[in-house]
């Protein structure tokens, strides 16, 4: 348990002059400045409104050129061009670039590919409005030991932790966390603990080896991970995959608390129905992440308890778990207040009002398209985006499949459509992950 | 942040140094400085985890305070090292990065199997009004508030010296007149002179990057054993 009063005087007595300077160059809080809110804390920030949207989006066979492709989408209010495309770089074929993420100095853009296990590393910070790809990592599944299925790319200082899927030894949903340097050279492979590897541990018995999302909270020391599924099964037409009992339980039902400097689990918990996207809230003193376990559409909280100890807790529900509508991508306002909740069945966006934490009070949803997927909001919290792209072979089929891109207001009540881009009439493809960006970060 | 200033700063750091050699655990003094609201946790025991080579340290040839053209790489080699790329007149981040150096070298005071092993180096990315002269006069703001880890000093000659230093070592960086944009980046770099780790805005803990230099000096000795 931390005595707060007696740290902080001990720490003031030694470096009275660090914590002045932390305050006096307002580094300290990240509520100071811009910026969309499911990023490192200390990655480079947006100082006003974001300026373009970049969209990873999957190819699809006939439409268009048929590749993967970075979007870049003008969100510029006063441009001749907002709400419109304005750049399109494929990288060259299907790979399922389904996830990636920013460098911790927002210069460069990470695609990954979930089905080739080839990333591809975009420069955003030359010319914003026209990235360009300037590399390609083919050998992640060699150099990594046998990881497969990149997903999401998470800035650490001067670093990329990038999250894998699977493994090419048997594609199931056993796998590791990967470190590459900002400029795509491999560091270091860190497997997900199975519960023979974490032995000794509390919950190791829960530990499954799985692996999605990973995102940490420094002031604490910790990593928390999330779990999936393997190749095997992403891969899979989903109508296939649901009638099959035996690949059905070979979904994440972990997430793991890691010590984030030794890069060692600390304690496994039992977070059944595939445990998704991370979120930390943002608070000095806020000790806590949420996420959704999108097979029981059940909402989680992640947090430290009055004892210092790490806890698990079930918190609120998505829907009627009866029917479940699959909850797959979360976002929390900056002042840890609002969550999004997103669920790709029945294509709508819940809020929940989590000033209580551990009691999430829905307050507002909205059915954004036949199928929904990521959600990305805006610093302030008044600009929000969707797109609606699960996973090539998961998504809907025929007049369900929508896929878009969609740009709304939200005044604390309700969302006001202000764009929606159509990302089959563009042939472009399925749209999935967003990121911002803007000129202001690299003009000095 | 002017050089007096930080001295100032400095100052009252280092009068609370002899504390902690009362307080604190009499091998880590470090542990002494106790956690913080912004550094929550317990350091590991060093050594009871792995520092992955990140890449290796690029050479180059540099300034030092007395205007000699120093080789980096022959400086890194053979010491642990924590590299620090600053800016004098730096008003933002810059300055947190000095005062960490200041807090380790201030450890290594106390400990003599640090202070003989490990140098702190402060290399100037704005050559054009970081002279060697400027970089001494930071030098002498720092040096004479109190024994430790020898620290030094490095500028270049130019833009066409630095910016491969700035491109090996991974440290971006845009002008807007006399300021610069750029991510504080501090370096753990080992005697083979590998970078080892990467520490930005919400890592500078003094009592992690001590617990690191400890994790690496272990490996040297068990090496040095082994042979």
């Amino acid at each position: 348990m931390t005595d707060r009063t007696t740290a902080t005087r001990d720490r003031f007595r030694y470096g009275a002059a660090a914590v002045a300077l932390v305050a006096a160059a307002g580094v300290g809080a990240a509520g100071a400045r811009a910026d969309e809110t499911c990023q490192s804390p200390y990655m480079a920030k947006i100082t006003g409104q974001e300026e373009y949207v970049y969209v990873l989006t999957l190819g699809v066979e006939g439409l268009g050129d048929g590749s993967d492709k970075l979007v870049t989408v003008d969100a510029r209010p006063d441009s001749k061009t907002y709400g419109q495309v304005i750049d399109v770089d494929s990288v060259g074929g299907r790979h399922e670039t389904h996830h990636g993420g920013l460098t911790d100095d927002r210069r460069h853009l990470w695609m990954a590919g979930l089905d080739t296990s080839r990333i591809f590393i975009f420069d955003i910070a030359t010319d914003p409005a026209n990235p360009r790809m300037v590399k390609t990592i083919d050998d992640f599944v060699e150099k990594s030991g046998g990881v497969v299925g990149p997903h999401g790319a998470y800035a650490l200082p001067g670093r990329m932790l990038v999250s894998g899927l699977s493994n090419a030894e048997d594609k199931t949903g056993r796998t590791a966390l990967v470190e590459y340097t900002n400029d795509g050279e491999y560091i270091a492979t860190h497997w997900m603990p199975t519960a023979e590897t974490a032995k000794g541990i509390p919950g190791a018995e829960f530990a499954d080896g799985y692996g999605y999302d990973a995102r940490v909270l420094p002031r604490k020391n910790v990593m928390l991970s999330s779990s999936f599924t393997g190749w095997s099964n992403y891969m899979r037409a989903f109508g296939d995959l649901a009638q099959d009992g035996e690949a059905m339980k070979r979904f994440g039902q972990s997430m793991v608390l890691w010590d984030l400097h030794a890069r060692q689990p600390k304690k496994v918990f039992h977070v059944p129905g595939a445990p998704l996207e991370v979120r930390w809230a943002w608070g000095e003193d806020n000790d806590y992440a949420f996420t959704a376990a999108a097979l029981t559409s059940k909402i989680w909280l992640v947090h430290e308890d009055e004892a210092g100890e790490w806890q698990a807790t079930e918190v609120g529900t998505v829907g009627d778990p009866a029917n479940p509508p699959i909850p797959v991508d979360i976002s929390i306002s900056a002042d840890d207040k609002t969550l999004f909740v997103d669920s790709f069945m029945d294509g709508t966006v819940r809020v929940f009002d989590v000033s209580d934490p551990k009691a999430p009070q829905q307050i507002y949803e909205k059915r954004i398209g036949k199928q929904v997927n990521m959600v990305s909001q805006s610093w302030d919290g008044q600009r929000v985006y969707f797109t609606s792209s699960l996973l090539a072979n998961w998504d809907k089929k025929g007049e369900d499949e929508d896929q878009f891109l969609k740009a709304y207001d939200w005044d604390g009540k309700e969302l006001k459509e202000r764009f929606a881009i159509d990302f089959k009439a563009e042939g472009l493809g399925r749209p999935h992950l967003m990121r911002f960006g803007a000129r202001s970060l690299y003009a000095g | 942040m002017n050089a007096r200033l930080l001295a100032t700063l400095a100052a009252g750091l280092l009068s609370v140094a002899p504390a902690l050699a009362h307080d604190g655990a009499p091998h880590r003094p470090e542990l002494a400085i106790g956690r913080s609201a912004a550094f929550d946790y317990d350091p590991p025991a060093p050594g009871s985890y792995r520092l992955a080579a990140i890449k290796a340290a690029a050479d180059a040839e540099v300034l030092d305070h007395r205007g000699r053209r120093v080789s980096l790489g022959g400086l890194l080699a053979g010491k642990v090292t924590v590299m620090a790329f600053i800016y004098t007149r730096c008003a933002d981040v810059c300055p947190l990065a000095t005062v960490l150096l200041h807090e380790i070298r201030g450890i290594t005071a106390l400990d003599a199997t640090l202070s003989g092993a490990v140098q702190l180096v402060t290399l100037s990315f704005d050559p054009e009004n970081d002279t060697p002269e400027v970089m001494a006069m930071q030098a002498a703001g720092l040096e004479h508030l109190g024994e430790g880890a020898p620290w030094h000093f490095l500028t270049t000659d130019g833009l066409r010296a630095l910016r491969p230093i700035l491109d090996a070592y991974g440290q971006p960086l845009a002008r807007n007149g006399g300021e610069y944009a750029h991510e504080l980046r501090v370096f753990l770099v080992d005697p083979a002179r590998r970078i080892r780790n990467i520490y930005s805005v919400g890592f500078l803990d003094p009592r992690m990057v001590v617990t690191d230099v400890r994790t690496l000096l272990g490996e040297s000795a068990r090496q040095a054993a082994v042979r």
